[in-house]
């Protein structure tokens, strides 16, 4: 895998003050005007709290109940039920979806991460089939623009080895993209330097950039 | 064009296009062979051109109804339709997207019963030829304005509503044109009197129209122009009725969302 070291412009969201999300009653609420620019953050919150609503409103696929936001990108939202037909072989999801020019490199994340292209997406371990997911967005992302990924739990499944390969991932090409990943981590140590917190009902912001997931974990319960 | 390309890929995937070219290939051969052509040689033209088109009308609402309905619930419940549309592309335009890359895999099916007509029931006469290959042509037109629709009124239920309500309501709605309104209009012939059947009767959608078969059979020669104009316009208006209920309906995400 090469990234490319080329800077995109850069993409951005900002939740407003007074953002309200939620189906038909709220969830949470924005307390504070968060920014947020290239590079990875990640959401946090318990379950229901509304991680996949909030992600969900910014890509536009759900409307706000009050409030405002402001996006500037092209976005791509990967839900935590993203999947391909069961007879589909990753390969052939990567030859339709991944533009010829970027298709080896896509390979290669895939073949770091040991997911085996030539199996059909049914066969593939629920761990392996997010990896297909997880490689077609990322090679997705178009150069010379700003990027908005919008992650829900793309973590959920993946064992260590291929959670770091990601990370690598994000940390390389992270001029490239802004993204917002939704997770649970389920290890204390995971690094967690710009985090999105839902909690009671609120929105907001947490972390200098030097907290982990422990030091998350009592804020959110 | 993204969504198109993976349809495609999907149909690929699956293999079923396989055998469904085999069999619009091979029954128009195989099974006039079951008439007793022995004793009367000219049954078996005939017996060709009814076999290809019947298996035309069988793969179309067999298979690329059922296709779309997959197609229509699977893109709403895995995460597809929200993905794409999140990229900015538009229910309508993911409706059509699916819809095309299905309608694509019928074409062939539809060339081959042509191509069956053409190649192995060609009558002899040069003006009876003529009116063979229109025939042919315009029953092309017809079939794919009858199944064209629905499959992309399947995909739009099926989205909604799943799978199953997006196969059976389509096929259903083919079968009532082809037969079922057959037998309502006699009915109301026999009791003449029932309003609310002949209402019923005036508002089916009248696929007996499209189906050409006894023209075939009995080289009775093409619709003639004005007819099949006034069909065409029909069918267009039923397209346009079906198309605004489908993609009314499509969804790019499940009914809980």
């Amino acid at each position: 895998m090469t990234p490319t070291a080329r800077e995109s412009p850069k993409a951005t969201v900002k939740l407003s003050q007074g953002l309200a999300i939620g189906y038909n009653s709220l969830l949470a609420e924005v307390t504070e005007d968060i920014p947020l620019h290239n590079g990875t953050h990640y959401l946090l919150a318990r379950n229901g709290r509304g991680k996949t609503t909030l992600l969900k409103t910014l890509a536009g696929l759900i409307r706000t109940l009050s409030g405002s936001f402001e996006t500037r990108g092209l976005c791509q939202f990967i839900g935590d039920e993203f999947c391909f037909d069961r007879e589909l072989k990753s390969r052939a999801v990567f030859k339709a979806l991944i533009p010829a020019a970027r298709r080896e490199d896509a390979f290669r994340l895939a073949d770091r991460l040991e997911l085996d292209v030539g199996k059909e997406f049914g066969k593939l371990s629920f761990g392996n089939k997010k990896k297909v997911g997880l490689v077609v967005a990322e090679f997705r992302l178009r150069e010379g623009e700003p990027n908005l990924l919008f992650y829900d739990e793309p973590f959920t499944g993946l064992d260590t080895p291929a959670r770091e390969v990601i990370s690598e991932r994000w940390d390389a090409t992270e001029n490239q993209a802004l993204r917002i990943v939704s997770c649970h981590p389920d290890f204390d140590s995971m690094a967690m330097p710009s985090a999105l917190l839902i909690s009671e009902g609120r929105i907001f912001r947490g972390g200098d950039g030097n907290l982990t997931w422990a030091d998350f974990k009592e804020r959110l319960n | 064009m993204d969504l198109f390309r993976l349809t495609i890929s999907t149909l690929l995937a699956r293999k079923m296009w396989v055998v469904i070219l085999l069999v619009a290939l091979i029954t128009p051969v195989v099974f006039p062979l079951f008439t007793p052509h022995e004793t009367n040689a000219s049954l078996l033209e005939p017996a060709r051109a009814q076999t290809a088109w019947t298996c035309a009308w069988v793969i179309g609402i067999l298979w690329t109804l059922s296709q779309a309905a997959r197609f229509g619930e699977s893109n709403s419940r895995s995460g597809i339709g929200s993905y794409f549309r999140s990229q900015g592309l538009g229910s309508l335009r993911q409706i059509f997207a699916i819809w095309s890359a299905i309608m694509l895999f019928l074409l062939p099916v539809v060339l081959i019963a042509i191509g069956t007509c053409l190649l192995f029931a060609m009558p002899a006469d040069p003006q009876e030829a003529s009116m063979w290959v229109w025939t042919n042509l315009q029953f092309a037109t017809l079939f794919l304005l009858t199944i064209g629709p629905l499959a992309l009124l399947g995909v739009g239920l099926a989205s909604r509503f799943g799978a199953l309500v997006g196969y059976v309501a389509p096929t259903g709605l083919c079968l009532y044109g082809l037969y079922g309104v057959t037998y309502l209009g006699m009915t109301i012939r026999l009791r003449g009197d029932n309003i609310l059947l002949e209402w019923l009767y005036a508002v089916s959608p009248q696929y007996r129209l499209a189906d050409l078969t006894p023209r075939l059979i009995f080289k009775m020669g093409h619709l003639p122009w004005s007819d099949f104009a006034g069909f065409f316009l029909y069918f267009l208006a039923i397209t346009l009725v079906l198309g605004s209920f489908a993609t009314l309906l499509f969804r790019t995400d499940p009914l809980r969302n």
